[in-house]
């Protein structure tokens, strides 16, 4: 079924490889009629490729090889030592009869999902709201703040909450001062989805919301005059033209969640203790702990296979219905 | 005037709700922040009681001596200190150096090594981890500083980014360093990057925070724990605290000073990068 779909759409698959430098390719076919030309191009920028070399081949080395490394790994009977031997699909049979694994991928779009779109949502609110205050001493100072836990490391934040959630932490502070019993929040596996959801939107929700008020500065101030002339109530005008012209920043944002989608791994690796880590284990932490602490390479690449597969059709799809339009 | 003051604000109650709403977030945000700052500045004794704690009971800063000598952060500080620093100025000169390239829309291939670039930056390249643990093992790279600086060392977002930039400045400045005989290298030097100083401070600051913070790739190649860099130090710290399996038990006071002194650097880059990140993150994400 995949296989079909993926052939029927090989144009699009292209454009969608290629969508940055729109139709890149086949511009450079074109704009290099004469050979001589390009030669003497060429030639005129040796020392420029030269330099280029060695650059591109970092990128050659560090982004594609692991690719290619990991699909042949995947196929291959894990040994630390000596010639691999091929063992066909037998690592992925290991890895789909693996409970931890399709536990891990359960959790990781659960958490991931919904630090997302608390994310999303709640940084749009926020980049509305600041867009709202005309006093820029106090919008710069909630900007601000509101920023600061994105460049903080998970070890960080993550060592913050930790402690704000432990039994002698604040959180038990304000229940106790509401006379309720104390809790043990990150030793209940029930809860620990959830505490990771809002501790992920906690410290990514000021840089979502400085990304979207970065792109409403910008909106031609043109359409709000004309809104007034119109009398068009600023809530209205918010809906109408604030929104709309936001969509563009909405889709990279998506687009770049979903390309992040299972890569949260410095958070459960701070936070989760043995207590609750079976229910926020994510793939990447099931491939860490599987490939580099127990060293069952096989298996651990075939999890990367499949999950950069996952993510692939994932962004497809999203690509399919979301930019769909703009092809056409 | 009045109509045009009316229009373009919410209406009275609107706007306090605004402000409401707004406060509050502030203060869900600020009030973690004040906690930590306090504990970490009180005594061992007042940091193990419950309770809600802005301001330290005691001023002490034994949680800072404790940490720094006793549990030796400063060895993991420098570590990390040296690799993100090197770093960063490595990625800042190759990304000007590839992005200045590519702005030459006559360059043969241009558009090929444009995809070549952009495509890393659709990879999750987390999700390879496996493969650059071998990769980096084949080229001799673990436990070693050189492999903790190289890996991440470019990225897609930074070239693209200086590509943006130096795409703004106007060609005629180019055409007359040409007509004056400066070399293609002195118009790079003394011309463009002087010009892309707010370019080149976005980069900079950007891969500075995201190299402080990683924890994947260290925890990953480096197993000598002369080499540790201070956040898989700070997890271990962390994660012994919360797991009661540590073998000394270090108290909250040492941890919240802990992570003071890992947030200091990025604080102070902020402060230094701040007056010039608006304009250039804005070229980034709109043109990029």
């Amino acid at each position: 079924m995949i296989l079909v779909w993926i052939h029927e759409n090989t144009p699009f698959l292209y454009s969608m490889i290629f969508w940055h430098v729109k139709g890149g390719l086949i511009y450079m076919k074109c704009s290099s009629k004469s050979k001589s030309a390009t030669l003497r191009k060429m030639k005129k920028y040796r020392f420029v490729y030269i330099m280029l070399i060695p650059l591109l081949l970092y990128f050659c080395i560090f982004s594609y090889i692991p690719l290619f490394m990991g699909l042949i790994q995947s196929f291959q009977k894990s040994k630390l030592l000596g010639v691999a031997e091929w063992s066909g699909l037998e690592n992925y049979r290991e890895l789909f009869a693996d409970k931890e694994f399709m536990a891990s991928l359960g959790n990781g779009f659960v958490i991931g999902l919904g630090t997302f779109l608390l994310t999303f949502i709640g940084g749009l609110i926020l980049a509305l709201l600041l867009n709202e205050i005309r006093n820029k001493h106090l919008r710069s100072l909630v900007q601000t703040t509101t920023y600061l836990p994105y460049l903080f490391s998970w070890t960080i934040v993550g060592g913050i909450w930790v402690y704000l959630l432990s039994s002698h932490g604040l959180a038990n502070g304000f229940l106790s001062a509401l006379s309720v019993k104390p809790m043990q929040f990150l030793t209940e596996p029930h809860y620990a989805k959830l505490i990771m959801v809002l501790t992920g939107a906690w410290k990514d929700i000021g840089y979502t919301a400085v990304l979207f008020f970065a792109s409403i500065v910008v909106i031609n101030s043109n359409l709000f005059e004309a809104a007034q002339i119109d009398s068009a109530s600023r809530g209205k005008q918010m809906s109408k033209i604030i929104l709309p012209e936001l969509v563009p920043t909405m889709k990279t944002i998506c687009l770049l969640g979903i390309i992040g989608l299972f890569t949260n791994f410095d958070q459960v690796y701070v936070m989760g203790n043995p207590a609750i880590i079976d229910s926020v284990r994510t793939p990447l932490l099931y491939i860490f702990e599987k490939g580099i602490v127990r060293f069952d390479i096989g298996v651990a690449t075939s999890a990367s296979v499949v999950l950069l597969l996952v993510t692939f059709l994932i962004t497809l799809v999203f690509h399919h219905l979301i930019f769909k339009k703009e092809w056409k | 005037m009045y109509l045009r003051k009316n229009k373009n604000q919410l209406s009275r109650p609107a706007r306090l709700l605004n402000r409401f709403m707004l406060i509050i977030l502030f203060i869900s945000m600020i009030i973690p922040f004040m906690n930590v700052l306090a504990i970490a500045f009180s005594t061992s004794k007042n940091s193990m009681v419950p309770g809600i704690t802005l301001f330290p009971k005691e001023f002490s800063v034994e949680g800072f001596v404790l940490i720094w000598k006793t549990q030796n952060l400063w060895l993991p500080f420098l570590n990390s200190l040296f690799v993100t620093t090197v770093g960063t100025f490595f990625q800042v000169l190759l990304s000007a150096l590839v992005g200045y390239i590519l702005t030459k829309k006559d360059l043969p291939f241009r558009n090929l090594i444009l995809s070549f670039v952009l495509i890393t930056m659709m990879i999750p390249s987390e999700l390879t981890l496996v493969s650059i643990y071998s990769l980096n093992r084949d080229l001799g790279l673990l436990n070693t500083y050189s492999g903790l600086i190289v890996n991440g060392l470019m990225s897609g977002f930074g070239i693209i980014l200086m590509k943006n930039y130096f795409e703004a400045i106007p060609q005629s400045l180019f055409e007359a360093a040409q007509i004056d005989y400066a070399s293609e290298f002195k118009i790079f030097f003394k011309i463009y990057l002087p010009m892309s100083i707010p370019g080149l401070v976005t980069v900079g600051f950007v891969s500075f925070v995201s190299k402080w913070n990683s924890l994947l790739i260290p925890v990953t190649i480096i197993t000598d724990q002369n080499k540790f860099t201070l956040p898989v130090v700070l997890r271990s710290l962390i994660f012994n605290s919360t797991a009661n399996s540590g073998t000394t038990f270090i108290a909250p006071n040492a941890i919240m000073a802990g992570i003071v002194i890992s947030v200091l650097p990025l604080i102070i880059a902020y402060i230094i990068a701040q007056r010039f990140l608006v304009s250039g993150m804005n070229l980034g994400s709109i043109k990029g």
